[in-house]
């Protein structure tokens, strides 16, 4: 009983179980009383029992429910015990309280309180000198003295966000039991395997001198945000946690930068996985405010995410010069810089058909970049207003093409372009296609991985000019220019002398393009601040020298406490480089750091932290929890399982005799019911599986489920029937009808789909018909059969009410009644006619193009399903007539009923099958009589 | 686990309550009679001509009067354009005798808890309302050996009387067959042992009598949904056997019963009669129906034999 806080007081009545293997048997062999019942064909039964009956024997659960039950009297009578008191420490030396003061005891930080203060309070009844140490403060000796000292410090103490090294305490506790031997060690520990948590324990357990060490581990340890990251549509951030346990689940919050909620977003922890992730998914200008997450009852430094500028998502307007674009998407331009912007920036397409109009848009939509690609004109009136736009701190990307090169007077550029541009390579030029060269290091591309595959074969040049240099941000090996800049004012101009697909350079295509625009797009960010410096011409450059040559340092603004809530900066806080730091650690305690409009953020875990549970297996240590506990008799529990277990079995004897029938079927029905409510949301899901495998692997022909057993049943067995004749007669070989539900289940397997329709039928929900339209538009085709022929006129084909609402929301061609040339009266059969069970009621297919409109050429020249109607409507009753059961043997009689009605109506059928699959394979021979008249000739 | 038993005599007997419902289900197949009536007139069951002289109400040919023959036969109008006597015959017409029987033995009064109704309920509701389609269309009908064939309008309740006093019988009647041009509709739950039923069968169809052989069954019987420790008792021979553990025997009982049933297919089959199974648990009309249409239209031989391989 190592792990389980139980103990007996009667021990010795456990030796009673040992009978149980007895009782087992003599159990085993009183045999409950049968069930009996009437049953005709017993005849038949007796011929297939064999011969020797076997000794009839107690179910082996009834056993085991009655051992059961044996087994908790014998149980209860030992008189079991959870949490016995345990025995008092008898140690003599000092207790040592040890306190994990770090961020993961801040959740619980009120138990960890009191189970100190009860260490202290048992070392002062027992007349013991108590010291306390927070892990987290400076090493130091350690001052022995009364509980009153030791309180003192206790409440003196706060969770730190950070944790340090314990191992630093290690020595002092050495000296310590050296001095005085028999320390009585308690480790109030966070649970986190996090500051060499475990070789300090180790060393505790290891430290010799008759001292004990006793470990209280809580049982859920602090929640963890780490890796926060603004993707495309949400806001994502992992969530830690160290125990594999049961599922759970939590908030986690938003908040912008003065604290007000924007949205949360759940997250939910699957069983035995440590991590989740929680997705908040907000508008793009809502997600740029978020400057903190937190989950919501988390209250530890680790449970909040600080973002900064590096979180933001900037807006990215691209206009492009070129105007049918849409056509061959993958060639333009638009692509290849949307593929390129789209991981760290939102992209916007442009709305307006003119270039000019798009950025002027884009200008007034406030989006902070603009790229356009391959613009040559641009109206004066436009440049006026991108100028003064860049002087307030716009970025605008241009990249060259053949409009750019041809274009006029356009001194929208960093540098002055020679017109007309070179190619390199190609079959009347000596050079070679050009690689890049090293960035200069004044570029912010520096640093930059320059790849040996991306070549470059036309560019446009610049003027030699003194300021190129300066401007110049990436070159190719020769030195041309690749990437001019120009800092006007606030803002950025960028030229890449490439076009942004690959028509001049394979550039787009490779990783380098990315990093290059998302450095780009990131100095937007920059704009503000340079201007409160004052930008001056070629002030880019410059600071970026400054930058590059002295790295700048941010003093700390506002840092976390261990709770997680922001206060001053604690004196030990020292700045950190404006490149932040993946991390916290107790120099730089998590917070905020810099001025308030250029702040960044240092988190507590680092993005790709992992939290693990302090495993303190294999050390003489004993562990507790945090909670008290008081000790709890078990006896009455276990005889009332007894006295449960007496009922049950006294019940199941009664209805194993056969007695209480009524009460067994409720019940059963009852049970029946309830699992099936468990069990139906799991079952559908396979069985919807299962049925798709089973219809996309065989073609079938599906009918819609009605709900009214009646016509259901016709449904299926007219399918099977027209199924026998398909096999019989022609090359297709249905598999086994299917019944389905357009609400539910998905149609594309289904070639044909039969719908009778019942006179009481109610309109298809929303989502219902959104799926019949698509699988109609798609080529899927729908035989409605109202069945009413007898009694409806049959002049229009929504005659039933009940088939109009159905069709009323459906997007319904125009219909006519089946033409005698059309494809369906010879799809297999030459057919006049379409009769089913009754005969007379027309079949209405989609009307075709009239001779006139297919020489005008007004008729699509394609139709979708190669020109199979979608909709099929007759009121013969199909069904009905080709209904046979198992046997093979018809089911209902055809009116008039005689058998050439019914071999009509299973040709009729024979032949929409065939329609619906082999689409107007059939009608090709219309042109026949022209092809052999023009033969002839 | 299902529970079921045989109802008395008392509970189950044919009474008025079969006799309405009978009606009230064959209320609605006359429906269909007249709707096909509106298309065409070939539907009418009842007096078919014959295709030869006898006794009649059309006309089928002029013949030479012989001599012996009685004055008052010959056809004055035909003989004066002539120089011949004729004689005028009107096409024979009979009608079709559907002879109807009801398995009554005890057997038949079995129910489980997922039937609505004993088999006997259900055989006696299908007999009656076929004979009330029948009668209405002018066959005559009769129940083997339970009197003489009737095509009164009143013949569902003469036939519910003749079977509320016949009682239990556990065999099968004697096998004395029956005329070319009748018809038989056995109506019974077939469990008898195959040579029986195969001796009964072709008895009846020696004289190339057409028939349908319709086995109610409950479903209990079908399904065999018995599990534990169970007793089963035959209510005919009133023998008993305990089986452990039933379930075991599921699977091999299914396989007995439908080798049982095709077996009584084979019977039937060269005769040129049909089977057909019906369970207590559907709805009588589904079987009237498929009786209907089977009595209503002969099928194509060549395409009954592709469904059925």
């Amino acid at each position: 009983m190592m792990g389980l806080p139980l103990a007996f007081l009667n021990p010795w009545l456990l030796l009673a179980l040992a009978g149980l293997p007895a009782l087992y048997f003599l159990l085993r062999l009183v045999p409950p009383r049968p069930h009996s019942v009437d049953f005709p064909p017993l005849r038949l039964l007796l011929d297939v029992v064999p011969k020797e009956e076997t000794a009839a024997r107690t179910p082996w659960w009834l056993v085991a429910l009655r051992l059961g039950l044996a087994a908790f009297v014998i149980l209860a009578l030992a008189a079991p015990v959870l949490n016995p008191t345990p025995a008092g420490t008898a140690g003599t030396g000092p207790t040592v309280i040890l306190i994990d003061d770090g961020w993961p005891a801040a959740g619980d930080w009120e138990a960890r309180r009191q189970a100190a203060e009860a260490a202290i309070a048992a070392a002062e009844s027992a007349g013991r000198p108590v010291a306390l140490i927070g892990l987290n403060d400076e090493t130091q000796d350690i001052a022995v003295g009364t509980g009153g000292a030791a309180r003192d410090r206790l409440n003196a103490l706060v969770p730190q966000p950070f944790i340090r090294d314990r191992l630093v305490h290690i020595p002092a506790l050495r000296q310590l039991a050296g001095r005085t031997p028999g320390l009585d060690l308690v480790w109030l520990a966070g649970g986190l395997d996090l500051g060499n948590a475990r070789p300090f324990a180790e060393a505790l357990a290891a430290l010799g001198h008759d001292s004990r060490l006793t470990v209280h581990m809580p049982e859920r340890t602090a929640r963890g945000l780490a890796g926060a990251d603004n993707t495309s549509d949400a806001l994502t951030t992992r969530v830690l946690r160290a125990e594999g346990g049961p599922g759970e689940s939590g908030i986690v919050r938003a908040y912008d930068l003065r604290g007000r909620p924007l949205g949360d977003a759940a997250f939910a922890f699957g069983p035995s996985a440590t991590e989740a992730e929680a997705r908040i998914e907000l508008p793009i200008e809502l997600r740029n405010e978020v400057a903190r997450l937190e989950i919501a009852d988390g209250r530890t430094a680790a449970g909040v995410q600080l973002l900064d500028e590096r979180w933001r998502r900037r807006a990215v307007g691209v206009v492009s010069g070129a105007t049918a674009d849409t056509a061959q998407p993958l060639l333009s331009p638009v692509y290849y810089l949307t593929r390129a912007l789209e991981p760290f920036a939102d992209v916007r397409p442009a709305q307006a058909g003119n270039a000019s109009e798009a950025v002027l848009r884009f200008i007034d939509d406030g989006v902070p970049v603009i790229a356009l690609a391959d613009v040559g004109t641009i109206t004066p009136e436009a440049r006026a207003r991108i100028r003064q736009w860049i002087a307030k701190g716009g970025v605008l990307i241009r990249f060259a093409g053949s409009r750019l090169a041809a274009a006029e007077d356009d001194d929208l550029v960093p540098v002055r372009l020679r017109r007309g541009g070179r190619v390199l390579g190609g079959a009347l030029a000596w050079s070679t296609p050009q690689r890049l060269g090293e960035f200069p290091a004044a570029s912010p591309f520096a640093g930059l991985r320059v790849p040996e595959e991306v070549t470059v074969t036309r560019q446009v040049l610049a003027e030699p000019d003194p300021e190129l240099g300066n401007r110049t941000w990436a070159m190719l090996a020769d030195g041309t220019p690749l990437v001019t800049a120009a800092r006007e004012k606030a803002g950025l101009l960028v030229l890449f002398h490439v076009t942004a697909d690959t028509v001049w350079s394979n550039l787009p295509i490779s990783g380098l393009f990315v990093d290059m625009l998302r450095r780009t797009v990131a100095l937007a960010g920059e704009a503000t601040p340079s201007e409160a410096e004052g930008a001056a011409t070629g002030e880019g450059a410059a600071s970026a020298t400054r930058t590059a040559n002295e790295p700048a340092v941010l003093a700390p603004t506002r840092t976390l406490d261990g709770f997680g809530a922001f206060r001053s900066p604690p004196p030990t806080a020292r700045p950190v480089p404006a490149t932040g730091i993946p991390a916290a650690t107790p120099e730089h305690p998590p917070g905020v750091y810099g001025p308030p409009d250029g702040f960044i953020a240092v988190n507590t875990l680092a993005p790709d932290a992992e939290l693990r549970r302090l495993d303190l297996s294999g050390l003489a240590a004993n562990v507790r929890g945090y909670a008290t506990v008081e000790p709890t008799p078990l006896a009455p529990w276990l005889l009332a399982a007894a006295l449960a277990a007496f009922l049950l079995d006294t019940l199941i004897v009664i209805l194993m005799s056969g007695r209480l029938a009524a009460v067994r079927r409720r019940a059963a029905a009852a049970a029946l019911a309830l699992f099936a409510v468990l069990a139906a949301p799991h079952e559908v899901r396979a069985q919807s599986d299962q049925a798709m495998m089973d219809a996309a692997l065989r073609t079938r022909l599906a009918y819609v489920v009605t709900g009214d057993p009646g016509i259901d049943e016709i449904s299926l067995a007219g399918l099977r029937g027209l199924g026998f004749q398909l096999a019989a007669r022609t090359a297709f070989e249905p598999g086994d009808p299917v019944g389905i539900d357009p609400a539910r289940d998905e149609m594309a397997f289904y070639p044909l789909i039969y719908w009778p329709v019942a006179d009481n039928a109610p309109a298809p929900s929303a989502e219902a018909l959104a799926r019949i339209d698509t699988y109609m538009k798609r080529g899927g085709t729908i035989l409605f059969d109202t069945r009413d022929a007898l009694y409806s006129s049959g002049s229009s084909p929504g005659g039933s009410p009940a088939l109009r609402r159905i069709l009323a929301g459906l997007d319904i061609p125009e219909l006519e009644q089946v033409p005698a040339n059309h494809v369906l009266t010879k799809s297999f059969y030459l057919l006049p006619d379409f009769p089913g069970r009754f005969r007379g009621g027309p079949l209405w297919v989609e009307a075709l193009p009239t001779a006139e409109e297919q020489e005008s050429g007004d008729a699509a020249l394609v139709r979708p399903g190669d020109g199979v109607s979608p909709i099929l409507i007759t009121s013969n009753d199909f069904a009905g007539a080709w209904a046979v059961d198992a046997g093979g043997r018809t089911l209902l009689p055809t009116v008039p009923s005689e058998p050439r009605q019914r071999e009509m109506a299973y040709r009729a059928g024979i032949n929409i099958v065939m329609y619906a699959l082999t689409g107007n394979y059939k009608a090709d021979q219309v042109h026949i009589p022209a092809l052999l008249e023009r033969l002839g000739q | 686990m299902v529970s079921a038993r045989t109802l008395s005599l008392e509970e189950a007997a044919p009474g008025p309550r079969h006799s309405a419902t009978a009606l009230s289900l064959s209320d609605a197949m006359p429906r269909l009679v007249v709707a096909a009536r509106r298309t065409s007139a070939s539907i009418v069951h009842g007096l078919h001509g014959r295709r030869r002289p006898g006794t009649g109400e059309n006309f089928w040919q002029y013949r030479r009067y012989s001599p012996g023959e009685s004055a008052a036969r010959i056809d004055w109008r035909r003989s004066a354009l002539g120089e011949h006597l004729y004689v005028r015959e009107q096409e024979w017409e009979a009608a079709h005798t559907v002879w109807i029987w009801v398995d009554r033995s005890r057997s038949m009064f079995f129910r489980s808890d997922l039937a609505r109704e004993a088999k006997i309920e259900r055989a006696v509701v299908l007999a009656l309302a076929l004979a009330d389609i029948l009668v209405r269309g002018g066959e005559r009908v009769g129940l083997i050996g339970l009197g003489a064939p009737t095509a009164s309008r009143r013949a569902v309740d003469v036939l519910a009387e003749r079977l509320a006093s016949a009682g239990i019988d556990d065999d099968m009647p004697p096998a004395h067959p029956l005329s070319q041009l009748s018809e038989a509709v056995l109506i019974g739950d077939f469990l008898e042992p195959e040579a029986e039923i195969a001796a009964y069968v072709r008895g009846l169809g020696a004289n190339g009598a057409r028939g349908h052989v319709i086995a109610v069954s409950d479903p209990a019987e079908e399904t065999f949904p018995f599990s534990g420790r169970t007793e089963f008792i035959d209510p005919e021979l009133a023998t008993r056997f305990t089986f452990g553990r039933a379930q075991d025997l599921r699977d091999e009982y299914g396989v007995r019963l439908r080798a049982h049933r095709e077996a009584l297919r084979l019977i039937a089959a060269p005769l040129g009669w049909s089977t057909a199974l019906h369970r207590t648990d559907r709805p009588a009309s589904e079987a009237l129906l498929a009786l209907y249409a089977q009595l209503a239209e002969r099928p194509n031989e060549v395409r009954s034999e592709r469904l059925t391989a």
